[in-house]
């Protein structure tokens, strides 16, 4: 079909040896883990009744029904993989990407908050309830463009990032509460008895039968729309009923051993760069792939846990080695139909006076300010504060709130122009995720970290992460979507170390969480000053550049035409965002949609020329940073949500009405 | 296009009632009247005038506030100087303190927020006189000094002894709230207490196990350098967890690693998670393990399980109860007398 594809058939043998491979490790693992259990011989007689003695015990109601659970749902997860990536036609669609998992783990915070005895009636049940609406979401969203695959893979991106938002604030406020659904988040396929197992199974032989029954009409959708249509399918039901059953099957799984990354997403793309080209050969090898990737990782990992006073949890683990898999996957795979719509850049404007626009704005921000400034809580209720007992503690955060929003947003402004894709945003490279990972690692390592040496780590997390970003996308001239999707890689591994720190369940985690979620808290004056100031001289750093910038969103040809340096100009930009976001990480934290929102935003106001559009998104990133940081004070007197957690559901939700009308 | 204001304000409110819905009541109520304080009466009397005055009032209402007023971001320093009879004049998260420490917090106690982003305006409007903090929050320092002096105090060092180490932190926060002589008290009591305690424990005892469910699959079992081990063992009882434990004394594990301990007897520490309870009766596992077989498992009710000399009585009070009156599951409703210091 291709000459990635056609290359890879000859090389059959490459993937018969890697799997034989993993089933070595697999059987090695197997035996490994039951030597201490007594061997295979009382495994085998304690699968259907507990031998005698502890050892038959652990074997009939622990090691078995985990073994079985990871076959299970490893293999259940393969399956939803391939149906995604197929009903979408992208290759990095999977169970986790849309919002199946994070909408499932939000339903179970609010419940163990709200209504405990909804969980008595069944966990499994809330779960369900919560991806189903989580992805129905995901579906609105998309419904008005016929689900196109490039709109349903934003929404969902746009759905996990607010749902992750939203369950962050959550965790903020109730960490004690909420400690045993971190444990579950991590994904343990622990088991202590075969209930879980008989609830799985039944519902995936359906599940599976169906997907059989499905195979014939979704091989259908390799084709291209049109030619779809005239063999009279529904593409809109076709699509609905393939990606309904993956939700199911994922919900199933999810709802009983807790969000198990990377196992969706790898078995597919393996089976494809195997050289399985029918939708049949793909189906049956990713289900085999998936349950044996799983129960492999899972057998191993036994074997550690058991040596250390804290629980590895399986998923989370899948993930973090995910991340590096993913990386290397990405040069090999097609990228075709990946490129989300621009719409919204058809319908931009130019205002005639961008000056007098971007007048307004700044004295909305003054306004904004000295509202921040003066009013607020104290122990008496609110009130107008001009003592400058007060103001001392206000105008530090201000200040920084301001400068992160005018980083995030010229280096939203940068990137957008850079990979010309107005839905690119510096958060999605990965060097917040970086930042964070480095973030996590100190506060582990070192007691009593001081805020210099915090902000040191996160800034060489920011420059390793470059550096890897910089190592991979070199040969290829830093491609802008394979630019994106290392870092998606690196985010989901920062997801990952996070949850396997916090599942822990060690009380620094609250630290954690507070970190991440990004606040002007920690700000003193001097810091402010310097993120301001900085923050201003990058802005006026940034305008020599407007030529690169206007061309370069014109493509590559033409900008080479134009006498511009493709690959030096687009290494120098990224560069510089990195820079720009590795500054704001440290004060609003990986999460945000400002460096998304801010720039999305100035063009629609009509900022069109590259000076303009960077000035005008550093200006509306201040203000909604500041007004962010003021309702964060506010709503919750006097617990504070930290101003990033603000922006981004601000900022979500403005996006996902945005999207709707796309 | 622009965003249009009603749609955003709509969602704001919405996000609003979310988030409102979804605080503790105690904080809800009290931050519900606050916002209805109306904000033109509030604009008439300054809020750096009106400050000393509210504190001028409830100082003379209640007469423990004699001493230095003091900040505290830690609920077992917060439980000690309770005991102390010198209650924090903040405290952070005081409807959650309420909630895992077992007793709320006297009234005058105000919530500054979070205990790792504690209100620093609130705070600095308040004017204590010492902030007193743990090694966890030692990055708050810096600007926390800015509003008083910041007092740091260890505990559950790992590699020292837990129950000397609450002596002298006990010691060190009676000195800083003035308070000596009932700092002396209450180590003497508690180590009078728990000793008496023992002497009423059955001789031959099978070694314990304390546990508590994160969900139905998963418990942190409490050992080396945790406070009920240090409290076990004061009462001469044995701890049957001898695994690495983690900085704060526990170890997160999955209910199989508890099945080959079986001679030990199971403690669990309430709360049970909602559905974990429920969960338990139908897993094979659970329910084949030693203590549950022989229906000797204990419940107590909860203990702050990284606390000090008072959150440490407490568990010896329920856990002699239980285990004197041997009949399983115990519903221990006894109180030591601790309490009402």
């Amino acid at each position: 079909m291709t000459a990635i594809e056609r290359h890879m058939r000859p090389a059959l043998t490459t993937p018969m040896v890697t799997g034989g491979l993993l089933l070595a490790v697999f059987l090695v693992g197997l035996v490994v883990s039951l030597t201490p259990l007594g061997g295979l011989a009382t495994a085998a007689q304690s699968l259907l009744a507990p031998a005698s003695g502890t050892a038959g015990l652990v074997l009939h109601y622990s090691w078995w029904p985990r073994l079985c659970m990871a076959l299970l749902a490893g293999g259940a997860l393969g399956l939803a993989g391939v149906l995604m990536q197929q009903v979408l036609r992208n290759p990095l669609a999977s169970p986790t990407t849309l919002g199946v998992a994070s909408g499932a783990n939000l339903a179970l915070m609010t419940a163990t908050l709200l209504a405990p005895g909804l969980l008595v009636a069944g966990r499994e049940w809330v779960a369900l309830g919560g991806g189903a609406i989580a992805m129905a979401l995901v579906f609105s969203l998309g419904w008005r463009r016929g689900l196109s695959p490039g709109v349903v893979v934003l929404g969902g991106l746009v759905v996990n990032l607010y749902v992750g938002a939203l369950a962050m604030v959550l965790l903020l406020f109730h960490q004690e509460e909420l400690k045993g659904l971190l444990v579950w988040g991590a994904g343990s396929l622990a088991q202590n008895g075969w209930d879980s197992v008989a609830y799985l199974a039944p519902r995936l032989a359906i599940a599976g039968f169906a997907a059989v029954w499905l195979i014939r009409p979704l091989a259908l959708l390799e084709l291209d729309d049109a030619s779809a249509k005239s063999l009279g399918v529904s593409l809109k039901w076709l699509r609905l009923g393939g990606l309904g059953l993956a939700v199911f099957i994922t919900g199933c799984v999810v709802s009983v051993v807790g969000i198990i990354g990377f196992i969706g997403l790898a078995a597919p793309n393996i089976m494809r760069l195997a050289g399985a080209r029918r939708l049949k050969a793909r189906l049956l090898g990713s289900v085999l792939l998936g349950a044996l990737l799983l129960a492999t990782t899972d057998l191993l990992l036994q074997g550690f846990s058991g040596k250390l006073p804290t629980l590895i949890p399986t998923g989370a683990t899948t993930a973090a080695l995910g991340a590096p898999l993913l990386l290397w996957l990405i040069p090999r795979l097609r990228l075709t139909a990946r490129r989300p719509p621009s719409a919204s850049r058809t319908e931009s404007h130019r205002h005639p006076m961008p000056g007098r626009l971007m007048l307004i704005l700044a004295i909305l921000i003054a306004g904004i300010a000295v509202v921040g400034l003066t009013l607020g809580q104290g122990v008496e209720g609110w009130g107008l504060a001009l003592d400058p007992a007060v103001l001392e503690w206000r105008w530090p955060r201000i200040l920084a709130a301001a400068g992160s929003g005018v980083l995030l947003a010229v280096a939203g402004t940068l990137i957008q122009r850079v990979t010309a894709n107005p839905m690119a945003s510096p958060e999605l490279l990965g060097i917040s995720g970086g930042a964070a990972i480095a973030l996590i690692i100190t506060l582990f390592l070192v007691q009593g970290p001081s805020n210099l040496m915090l902000v040191g780590a996160g800034t060489l997390g920011a420059l390793v992460t470059l550096g890897v970003l910089v190592a991979l996308n070199h040969a290829s001239g830093f491609q802008p979507e394979r630019l994106l999707l290392c870092g998606v890689a690196i985010t989901a591994l920062f997801d990952a170390v996070r949850s396997i720190v916090l599942a822990g369940g060690d009380p620094r985690g609250q630290q954690v969480v507070a970190w991440l979620s990004g606040s002007t808290y920690y700000v003193d004056p001097t810091s402010a000053l310097v993120v301001l100031a900085s923050a201003l001289l990058f802005a006026l750093a940034t305008q020599p550049l407007g030529r690169w910038l206007d061309i370069l969103p014109l493509g590559a040809a033409t900008a080479r035409a134009l006498g511009i340096r493709v690959e030096g100009a687009r290494f120098a930009l990224l560069a510089l965002v990195a820079l720009l976001t590795a500054g704001a990480t440290l004060i609003v934290g990986p999460l945000s949609f400002v460096g998304l929102l801010a720039p999305h935003m100035a063009r629609m106001l009509g900022f069109s020329r590259a000076r303009s559009h960077m000035a005008g998104a550093a200006l509306l990133g201040a203000l909604l940073m500041v007004t962010a940081d003021w309702l964060g004070r506010q709503l919750l007197f006097p617990e504070e949500i930290p101003a990033g957690l603000v922006a981004s559901l601000i900022g979500g939700s403005y996006f996902m009405w945005g999207l709707r009308k796309l | 296009m622009t965003v249009s204001p009603p749609s955003l304000r709509r969602t704001l409110r919405f996000a609003r009632s979310l988030l409102r819905a979804m605080m503790p009541r105690s904080t809800r109520r009290c931050a519900t009247g606050r916002l209805a304080t109306p904000v033109g009466t509030a604009l008439a009397t300054p809020g750096a005038l009106a400050v000393p005055l509210f504190l001028a009032l409830t100082m003379s209402a209640s007469p423990t506030l004699a001493g230095p007023r003091i900040a505290s971001l830690d609920w077992t320093l917060a439980e000690t100087l309770i005991a102390l009879g010198a209650p924090p004049v903040a405290l952070a998260q005081t409807g959650d303190y309420a909630s895992w420490v077992g007793h709320p917090a006297p009234e005058s106690v105000i919530d500054m927020g979070l205990r790792s982003q504690p209100n620093l305006e609130l705070l600095a409007s308040l004017a204590p006189d010492h902030i007193v903090i743990s090694p966890m929050f030692a990055n708050l320092a810096p600007r926390l000094s800015a509003i008083a002096p910041v007092q740091t105090f260890s505990m559950y060092t790992p590699g020292e002894a837990v129950w000397p180490e609450l002596e002298s932190l006990t010691r060190k926060l009676g000195e800083l709230s003035q308070r000596q002589a009932a700092a002396e008290r209450l180590i003497e009591e508690a180590g009078n207490d728990i000793d008496a305690l023992a002497a009423r424990l059955p001789t031959a005892t099978r070694p314990l196990l304390v546990v508590q469910f994160m969900d139905a699959r998963h418990v942190r079992v409490f050992g080396a350098n945790s406070l009920f081990d240090a409290v076990m063992s004061r009462l001469g009882l044995d701890n049957a967890w001898q695994q690495p434990t983690n900085a704060w004394g526990f170890s997160l594990a999955g209910l199989e690693r508890l099945v080959s301990l079986d001679e030990a007897r199971l403690v669990v520490v309430e709360p049970y998670p909602a559905g974990v309870a429920e969960a338990l009766t139908t897993s094979g596992l659970w329910q084949h393990i030693g203590s549950v077989e022989r229906g000797d498992v204990v419940t107590l009710p909860p203990v702050w399980s990284f606390g000090s000399l008072p959150s440490a009585t407490r568990f010896a009070g329920f856990l002699a109860t239980a285990l004197s009156t041997d009949s399983a599951p115990a519903q221990v409703t006894t109180e030591t007398d601790h309490d009402s210091h």
